[in-house]
């Protein structure tokens, strides 16, 4: 059971700021993305839920291949289409949404769990590693161009070793 | 000198989503680094560890790594 599906006993009516992080398969086609998406939408504005924040899915490349089933064969998958959404709502309609999330074929994996209404992003820029100046690089000399030689009968080559032979 | 990397860039909260911070948590074999490592208080521990789980669960960050 889920942290959310906990919550439902005793907090009903209760308003709390939630949010859902969701991976859409692969498979499904850029343009169908909205309506996927719609979908979630409809559900916590059916219940009079508002929206503080919104991640639209991109294509996402994950640490972990996930298989998704294809009829007869589970294919593995490793770009999926992340999205999220922050929003305000009852403690019933979080729980709802989690429940039709199960239940939605184009929803691979999601998540439903509590947080702040501020914005949680934090402005923060890993170290990167700094560009060190190399001192011990070789320098080359450009090659002169070789300079164009007329061919070379044999009777002079023939001329030239017998000098050389002869001393 | 406090290595504290959320309390040094005034961190409040702890997201799943980043992932660049996240990493500076876990360790070349994508395990969570302990508070004498991390140099972050209980509470900002705490608040780190989920992020980090929520992340490996949506495949944002790997469960163990090479």
């Amino acid at each position: 059971m889920s942290a959310i599906a906990l919550e439902t006993a005793d907090d009903a009516g209760v308003s709390r700021i939630y949010e859902v992080g969701y991976h859409i398969v692969p498979t499904v086609k850029e343009e169908d993305l909205d309506k996927v998406v719609g979908g979630i939408r409809s559900i916590v504005e059916k219940v009079g839920g508002s929206f503080i924040a919104e991640g639209a899915p991109a294509l996402t490349r994950l640490a972990y291949p996930m298989t998704i089933r294809e009829g007869e064969k589970y294919i593995e998958h490793d770009r999926w289409y992340f999205g999220w959404l922050k929003f305000e709502a009852d403690v019933a309609v979080a729980s709802a949404l989690d429940e039709a999330m199960k239940r939605s074929a184009d929803i691979m994996r999601h998540m439903v769990f509590r947080t702040v209404r501020e914005d949680t992003r934090a402005k923060y820029r890993a170290p990167q590693l700094r560009e060190v100046k190399r001192t011990d690089t070789i320098k080359t000399i450009a090659r002169r161009p070789e300079e164009a030689s007329a061919p070379v009968s044999e009777e002079d080559l023939e001329k030239a070793l017998q000098d050389i032979t002869a001393e | 000198m406090s290595n504290n990397i959320l309390t040094q860039n005034d961190i409040q909260h702890v997201d799943y989503k980043d992932i660049d911070l996240l990493k500076q948590f876990v360790n070349p074999h994508g395990r969570i680094v302990g508070r004498k490592k991390s140099g972050l208080t209980a509470k900002q521990q705490r608040e780190m560890e989920r992020a980090i789980k929520r992340a490996r669960f949506m495949g944002l960050l790997p469960y163990v790594a090479k």
